[in-house]
Order: C-alpha cells, then structure tokens, then sequence
C-alpha cells in the first residue's frame, strides 16, 4: 500500500513561487482505484507524478509499499519504478519508431525479461487489448483507441503492482473512452491498484474513491461501494 | 536491446532523411578528407623504411662555417668515405652517389636490335641519374627484375636501369648487357653496359633515381681523380653503412678529430672552416634541413599543416554531429521521457545514443572511404605523389581509418548521448524540453560550435587569399631580367654543344627571333659553379661564395640584364675572355667596394691552391633572382668563355603565332642535330617550377576550404532547419500581427549572421599569425592586408546568408494559418 504524510510541492522561478501540493495527506490500500479530480492547475498531476515516483515532493514523506521513497535520487527511483508501475497518458507517449508490438515490449527489454517469456507476455497484453492483429503497426497508422488499448497493454506487461492513468480518456470520444475506462476496471477487478487524474465525473465513477483537490489541498473523498 | 536501438535508429534515418543525409555526408566528407590527408602523411613518414639495413645507414653531412654564418649541406668531398674508413673500424663498408647535376635532362641512345639498316637508333631524355659506387646496391634496396645487385656497378661503365626506361629502350626484349651511348654535361660522353634493371620500388626514397651509372671511368672520376684533399668539390652524398650495435653518436663524436687531422692544413691555407656530421638516413626526408640533398626535403612544416587541416575538417563534421543531434533533442527528448517512464536507466539511453551515433559513423565511413577511392587519383595530381600500398598496408589502413571513424562517432555522439539521457522524465511529459528544443547551455553550446567552426572555415579562405597573392607576387614579380618570351633550347650532346656558333646564325636569322644568347645555367634551375670571391681591400678570409655562370657575349642582352656601371661583355673587347668579370651590386658590395661605379676596374680576388686569380670588373648588374624568391638574391658573377661548353640557348622570340615559331625553330634544329628531338621549354614556366610546392598547397588549400565551407554549410543549413521548426507558432503569430516577409527573413537570419561575424573576428587574428608564419618561408613576400580579411568575412556571411536564406524564406512564405493549426 502507499501512504502519504503532508506532501508539499513548490515551483520556484526567480520571480514567483507557485505551491503546487500544499499538504497533502492520503492513503491507497492494495486493489484500490482512486480517481483525483479537480480543477485546472490543482495539482492533479503534480501529485500523480510524485506518486509514479517521477518527482520528488519538496516536503512530506511518501511511503511507496513500505520504502520511505521522498528524499531518493532520481536514479534509485528509476529503480523501484521499474516494473512496479505502470503508466498510461493522456496523449498515450507512444514512441513513434517503433510498433505496436515493439511498443509493449519495450518495459520487459528493460527488466531484461529472457526472449520466450517476453514474447509470451506481449502476446498476452496485445491479446488482452484486443489489439493483436495491429501488432506490426506504427502508432500513427492507428486510430486514438487503439492508441491508447497499446498504451495500456504497454503499462500493464510488467505486471505493475499500481497502473497511474492521467486524463486517459482525454484525447479519445466517448466510445474509445468507454473501452478505455472498461478495461481500467477489469484490471481493478483483477487486483491491480489503480490511481487515475480526470476531469471526467463520469470516468470517475468507475473508481471506489474519488479525491478532489483543489489549490494543492484535499478538499473532499467521496466513496463509491 | 541492440535491435530496439537499431530499429529506431534505421526508423528515424528514413523518417528524417534530409538530417540524415547531411549528418551522414557531412561525417563522410570530413572523415574522407582525413582519410586522404592520413594517405599522405603515411607516404611521407614511410621514407626509405624499406632498406634492410636502415637502422645502421648513415649519411655523412658538411658544415661549412663561414663568416657570416654556417651552412649545412648534405655535400662531401670525393675523398672523404675512404679516409673515414680507414680510420675507424666501426665503420663497416662506405658508399658513395652524385646526380649528374649538370645535366637536366641526359641523352641516352640504344642502338636497334639485329642491326636493321633504316630503322632509326632509339633516342631518349632522361633525368633523375645518378653515378654510384660499386656498394651502393648492398646499401639501398632495389628490386632487380634483371642482373645482379652485388655485381651491377663492379665494373666502369656499367648502367643500371630502372624498368620503365628499359621498356623504352629496348622495348620487350632483355636489356641485360646491351650498350647504351650517353651523353651528359656532368659526366662527358661514353657507351655503357646495361648490368641491371630495377622495378621502381613503392616505398618511397630519398634516392629518386632513375638510372645508376658506375662512377669509375667516367668524365667526372677523371676530373676528380686530378684533385686532391677533402676541401673542395663538396658534390658527393656519402654514406655510412656502421657495424651493429655501434654507437653513431659515439663516431660523430670524434669526427672533429678526424677533420684536424686530413683538412686543417688544406682548410687553413685556403682560409675556410668545415665540420662533418652524420644524418641517419632514415631521418634524412622530414628531419634534416639541408641545402642540396639528393632530393629537396619533406617538410614537417607542411605535415602538420595538413595534419591541422584532417584534424579541423574531422572536427568541424564532429561538431555538425553534434548540433543536429543536440538540437533534435526537442523531438527525441519525448522518446527518451517514455523510455525513462518505462524503466530505461542513463546508462542503457547512453548506450542507445552511443551506438546511434556509431552506426551513423559507420555509414560515413562506408561513404568516406568510397570517396577516397574516387578521388585518390585527383588527390594524387594534386599532391604530386604515387601512392602504393601493399594489401596488408591497405588493410592496415581501412583498419586504422575504421578505428578514426568510430573514435569520431564516439566524439560526435557522447554529448549528445549524456544531453539528452539525463533529461528528467517528468520536464519531457510537461512538453517542456520540446518545446524550448534544449537547455539554455544547450543552445549557447550549440552556437559556441556553429561559431568555432566557421571560425576554422574564414581562417582557410584568409589563407587562401594569402596564399592566392604570394603565388600571383611569384609569379609578377619583377626577376630583374626578362622572362617572357625567352625559349630555352638544352645543348645535351657533343654536336648540339659544337653546332652551337651555327645554330646561333641561323636562329638569329629566323624572322620571329630577337636575339639569342648560350650560357651554362639559367635562372630558376641550380647553378653549381662558385667561386670564393674578395676586393682588392680584403683578406682571403674575407671571401664571399659568389655563384658563377658561363655565359656568351650576347647572354646578357638577351636575357634583358642590364649593367648599372660598366658594360657588358662584346666581342668588341676580345680581352673580356680573360679574367674579366661582371658582377651583381650584391657582389659589388660584398667585396667591399663603396658603388658599383668605384667597383669597375677593380679586381675579384679568387684563392685557389693557394695561388691568387684576379679578375678585372668590367661591369655590375642589377641584382636580379637568380634564384627563386625563397632566397635573398647573394653575390653572382659572369665570365665570358666563347668557346664555352654551354649547357643551354636562350632565343628572345616576338610576341606572336607561338606555335609557327616553334616550328621554324624545330627546322632551325633539325639542320644541326638531326638525331636528337627538337626539346625546348619556356624561362617563365621553368622558374615557376621552383614553386611547385606552394602551387601544390595551393590547391590543397582551396580543395580543403571548399569541403571545409561546404560542411560548415551544411551544419548551418541543418540547424537553421530545426530553429525554423521550432519557431514556426511564433512565425505564425507574427504574421497575423503584420510582420512581412522581409521582418521574417531578418528574425530568422539574425542570430546566425551574428556567429559568423563573430567568427570572423576571431580568424582574423588567428589567421594573420599562422599565414604571417607561412611568409616567412621566402625572402620576398607580399604585405598581409586588411582587406583580405574583409573579402573572407563578406564571403562568410554571404555564403552564411545564402544558407539560412533557403530555410528563412520558406518560413517565412508559409501561410499563418497552417503554421497555427500546426501547434
């Protein structure tokens, strides 16, 4: 589970200092899907980033699964990351080279995953997004769902313990988006922890808890049952 | 992995072509113009690396100390290598060679096989011979096709060939003890027994012959065989073979000893000084700096000239690398942001970008080494040099070349390789590196290198114009006599030398002919004959070297020298062929005479054999180069000698139908010498020869400009590409707000046209130093002025202009609303 105590972000530039996080206290149990939401520059994201282990906060603690993990360098993060979470974008961050198939594989080349089992696992994903028979295609030869099914099939190869979603259904309609969302809940359902940044109440539905931020504070959690 | 990063790599090459296209020609044509460079260096640095012996080889050296400073030549005395081995028993065998220095071209004549009674003898010029001692071959490696080494020079009038010769005399048969008539200024006239013919060697020598003849029994030994002591005739090389594992600075040690003992007598009678020295042959072509070696020296000079020059255009391929891959980094700084999100650590992204960056320089060195091989032919005309290589030099080479090409993909891909592996992934997933298109010390990084190597490209071209102006300086520069329209006609034979009175009638009488004259050296070419020289208020001591010539009563007046006291010579005064003499105001004045008017009537004192020669000045000329302008102009003389054994004709010709008058000529000749070819060549061509070697860096130079130029344009160009990309909201912006075309165009340009005048502040200085350096190599040169500096730097920034002017207006043309939607 991860748990965090009072984070705080600042953004300093010479002329003004903008606090992003302004104490932010929460916990997420194993097999949770909490939704953040709030509105523009809230500190939605801010806080998924410090919680996908990409940023630091500039104070508080951050228990990630039982490691104090706040004060850590950017390359011991690097580490824990790899392969505990996985991550899916709102513009999906495909890598354009690269195919579909090539795509999701590109985690289990880092974990160094041996040749027959990365080939079985990808297969798997790609089956599972049903987005198998695109597997030699480039990402811009294929339409936003599809996209984004690569993006998750990608996050979820490595068998991450927690998937971080940001706005995933931002740049699809609400037909891909409904998809999207489906498959978020089924990998829920199948015990991943999952936390997701929306704007979307709807979106929103489909999690157990929603978080509302506002000026860097908690303001509200609703629990759905 | 690897091929996850080749993937992405051969993905991105097709996708950007244009980029890769000027990252990879860019690369290539630097990598190329080293490989061409190292070619070189490697061809020089390999002289005379083949003898067997070479560790043990040495060449015995003079010092001749005179008052006003030393100098060293490469030139002993005949009598010098049996003295020297009689008297040290480290010494293991001796050996000796000299050119036939008087001739620029001998005859050679071989009689037609099985006595065909109308077929013509074949007659040829050759140069590039040389007499040897018996040794010579158990020193100097020569391939033999025919004869025996050992044996080949054991007997007087042998002749050794070199194969292409034998081909031209004899055509497919065996040359071997065949007779070959020759005539040579140097060594008189005589038939010779081919005992030997050699395939030219593909290491190069410092010995650059082409035929050998045997010393002994030629008209050289016979003169030489009249003289005695080690003072004068310094014209022979010679050459020690030591024993092994004996010390060479250990006997030249005692060779101070050695000249007390067999030169101070005949030394201090005639007033002189000398030292002997020993060169290791194998230094002999890049570390001596001798006067009249076998051949002119290598210079190290222009080795690390050229070395500068790899190193620059390598470097300035290197720095393109880098400034697209860096200002790339906007778009590849996405990548790397997912790669990191992903689990990719800074090491395996260095490697990614590394092993990028390697297979980019593996595709130059693909290209590069295609275009070595178009252009070695060209390189080689240029450089004026063969190139042979063996095939394990060759693989040894492509090894060598592959092992730069990587070196330079790793120098070219490790900045970017660690600039973009450390983005942080969450700046990259805020959109912030792409947008920007890198760091502010990435941009200053990248317009230091954009400034750097233009800096290298307006240091080239100022070199090139001063090099352009000295060339066209020794080229216009007033010699002091006239050098246009002077056909100079070589006597080489018995009969064209006795025929010379009768030519001379006749060519005078041609319609298109001034005047004609006939002496034994000419500007321009060496003039070996000189004469210790003091006035009549001087000691022996005081004896100036002052350079003779052998001239005929009309010599002067043709070759336009004109007296500045006195007279010339005329065969009005029959008394000028006696001990009368004319000198240059240099001479003049180093015998100590107040004007070249005091000086007429006054004696030039020769000491000889301790006996006094005095000659009458009857006229001074101007100074005038004798010499190229290398040299400072050094005291000269003239005597007349009407029978003279004159080595060349000058015909002062009329402007006019060049090619008719040589005909006429070529008539004129063929009365008096009907079996030699009618050879002639033109006064001002001949003593441009003597600047082959600028002509050559010349060339060199502007090839290397050129390629420097067009890199430095096509990093500019790249670059340029990517900012225009990177601006292109802004563009947009500014257009709907009214800039026009031109305020476009500007914006853009502005920026760059800054580096490049920045660049061409600092060449200037830079360049001054390094061409002012170069100058110093002749005794007349031009003045560097400003306005050189000014041509290169508006060549700069047009060409810079031009450049960012493709990319600029495109921008700027582009409709608003598409550039807008674009973002």
């Amino acid at each position: 589970m991860i748990q965090t105590i009072n984070l705080q972000k600042l953004f300093a530039t010479e002329e003004v200092e903008t606090t992003a996080l302004n104490g932010i206290s929460m916990d997420v149990k194993d097999g949770e899907f909490v939704a953040i939401m709030g509105p523009s520059g809230c500190g939605k994201s801010t806080l998924l980033n410090i919680l996908g282990l990409l940023d630091n906060p500039t104070d508080g603690e951050y228990n990630f699964y039982g490691t104090a993990v706040a004060r850590m360098t950017e390359r011991q993060r690097a580490q824990l990351r790899k392969g505990s979470i996985g991550f899916v974008f709102q513009s999906f961050n495909l890598i354009d080279e690269l195919t579909v198939y090539e795509n999701v594989e590109l985690p289990l080349l880092y974990l160094k995953t041996p040749a027959d089992e990365r080939k079985q696992r990808v297969e798997a994903a790609l089956e599972r997004m049903a987005i198998m028979h695109r597997r030699n295609h480039f990402p811009q030869q294929l339409s936003g769902g599809q996209q984004q099914r690569t993006a998750i099939a990608r996050a979820v190869v490595a068998k991450p313990k927690l998937i971080l979603a940001d706005e995933p259904t931002g740049n699809l309609d609400s037909k891909n988006g409904e998809e999207v969302m489906k498959l978020l809940g089924e990998l829920n359902d199948e015990g991943t922890t999952i936390i997701m940044v929306t704007h979307s109440p709807y979106d929103a539905g489909f999690a157990h808890r929603i978080v509302n931020l506002f000026d860097g504070k908690v303001v509200t959690e609703n629990f759905h049952v | 992995m690897l091929t996850n990063y080749l993937k992405i790599t051969f993905r991105g090459l097709a996708k950007n072509k244009a980029f890769s296209f000027i990252n990879i020609v860019g690369l290539a044509a630097g990598l190329s113009c080293c490989m061409l460079i190292c070619l070189y260096v490697y061809d020089e640095l390999s002289y005379d690396t083949h003898h067997p012996d070479i560790a043990q080889l040495y060449q015995v050296g003079t010092v001749f100390v005179n008052p006003d400073g030393e100098e060293k030549t490469a030139a002993t005395p005949y009598r010098l290598a049996d003295a020297l081995q009689q008297e040290y028993p480290e010494i293991g065998s001796t050996t000796r060679l000299v050119g036939l220095f008087g001739d620029d071209k001998t005859l050679l004549r071989a009689n037609p096989v099985g006595n065909i009674a109308n077929s013509k003898p074949a007659v040829f010029y050759e140069s590039k011979g040389y007499l040897a001692d018996p040794t010579f071959f158990s020193f100097f490696r020569y391939d033999f096709v025919e004869g025996n080494p050992k044996q080949a020079l054991a007997n007087p009038h042998a002749i050794v060939l070199s194969e292409t010769m034998a081909r031209n005399l004899f055509g497919n048969q065996s040359a071997l003890n065949r007779t070959i008539h020759i005539e040579s200024n140097t060594n008189g006239v005589g038939d010779y027994t081919v005992t030997g013919v050699f395939r030219p060697g593909t290491v190069p020598s410092h010995i650059d012959a082409r035929f050998f003849l045997s010393y002994a029994g030629g008209g050289l030994s016979q003169y030489i065989n009249g003289t005695t002591g080690m003072v004068s005739n310094n014209m022979f090389f010679t050459y020690l073979k030591l024993k092994p594992s004996t010390d060479a600075r250990k006997l030249e040690a005692k060779l101070p000893a050695f000249v007390e003992k067999y030169m101070r007598k005949d030394l201090a009678v005639a007033g002189r000084d000398k030292k002997q020295f020993l060169t290791a042959v194998r230094d002999i072509h890049l570390h001596t700096d001798l006067t009249h070696n076998v051949t002119p020296n290598g210079s190290l000079t222009y080795l690390y000239v050229l070395g500068s020059i790899a190193l620059f255009t390598l470097l300035i391929a290197c720095i393109n690398f880098m400034n697209l891959s860096t200002a790339r980094s906007g778009k590849r700084a996405a990548e790397v942001g997912v790669r990191k999100v992903l689990g990719a650590e800074q090491a395996s992204l260095v490697r990614q970008f590394l092993s990028e960056a390697l297979l980019f320089s593996g595709f130059a060195f693909v290209l590069a080494l295609g275009l070595v091989w178009l252009m070695t032919p060209v390189f080689e005309a240029v450089s004026g040099k063969t190139m042979h290589f063996s095939l394990g030099q060759r693989l040894g080479l492509v090894a060598t070349f592959f092992g730069i090409s990587l070196a330079t993909g790793l120098l070219a891909g490790s900045y970017p390789a660690f600039y973009l592996s450390s983005v942080r992934p969450i700046t990259v997933l805020k959109g912030g590196v792409g947008r920007a298109g890198g760091s502010l010390a990435a941009v200053s990084l990248r317009k230091g290198l954009v400034v750097m190597q233009f800096t290298l490209s307006v240091m080239l071209m100022i070199a090139l114009v001063v090099i352009a102006r000295q060339m066209n300086y020794l080229r216009s520069a007033d010699l002091g006599f006239a050098s246009a329209h002077q056909l100079i006609i070589p006597l080489r034979s018995e009969t064209a030398k006795t025929s010379y009175p009768a030519l001379k009638q006749a060519l005078v009488s041609t319609a298109q002919v001034r005047s004609v004259g006939a002496s034994a050296y000419y500007p321009g070419i060496f003039n070996p004959e000189d004469a210790r020289l003091y006035g009549e208020k001087q000691v022996a001591a005081d004896a100036k070297v002052t350079r003779m010539n052998r001239v005929d009563a009309t010599y002067l007046h043709t070759m336009g020298i004109e007296p500045v006291a006195g007279r010339l010579f005329s065969v009005q005064f029959p008394g000028d062929t006696s001990n009368r003499v004319i000198l240059n105001e240099k001479a003049v004045k180093e015998l100590g005479y107040p004007s070249a008017q005091a000086a007429i009537g006054k004696p030039a004192i020769a000491n000889r054999d301790s006996e006094n020669y005095r000659s009458i000045i009857v006229g001074v000329v101007k100074d005038f180069h004798f010499e190229d302008l290398h040299v400072p102009i050094t005291p000269f003389g003239f005597t007349l000698n009407l029978n003279g054994n004159y080595n060349y004709v000058v015909v002062n010709l009329k402007p006019g139908d060049m090619q008719s008058t040589l005909q006429s000529l070529g008539s004129v000749w063929q009365r008096f010498n009907y079996a030699e070819p009618f050879e002639y060549s033109f006064l001002d061509a001949e003593f441009q020869k003597n600047y082959e070697a600028e002509n050559r860096l010349s060339t060199l130079v502007s090839y290397f400009t050129f390629i420097a130029i067009l890199i430095s344009c096509l990093g500019l160009f790249g670059l340029v590409s990517f900012n225009v990309e990177q601006r292109v909201k802004e563009i947009g912006v500014r257009k709907v707000l009214g800039a026009t075309v031109g305020n476009v165009v500007m914006l853009l340009s502005k920026d760059f046209l800054k580096l490049v005048l920045m660049a061409v502040v600092l060449a200037s200085p830079l360049a001054w130093w390094v061409m002012h350096r170069w100058l110093q190599g002749f005794a007349y040169k031009i003045d560097i002025e400003w306005w050189y500096f000014a041509l290169a730097g508006l060549l700069a920034v047009g060409i810079a202009l031009l450049t960012v002017s493709f990319q600029s207006v495109k921008a700027a043309l582009m409709d608003p609303v598409k550039s807008l939607r674009a973002e």
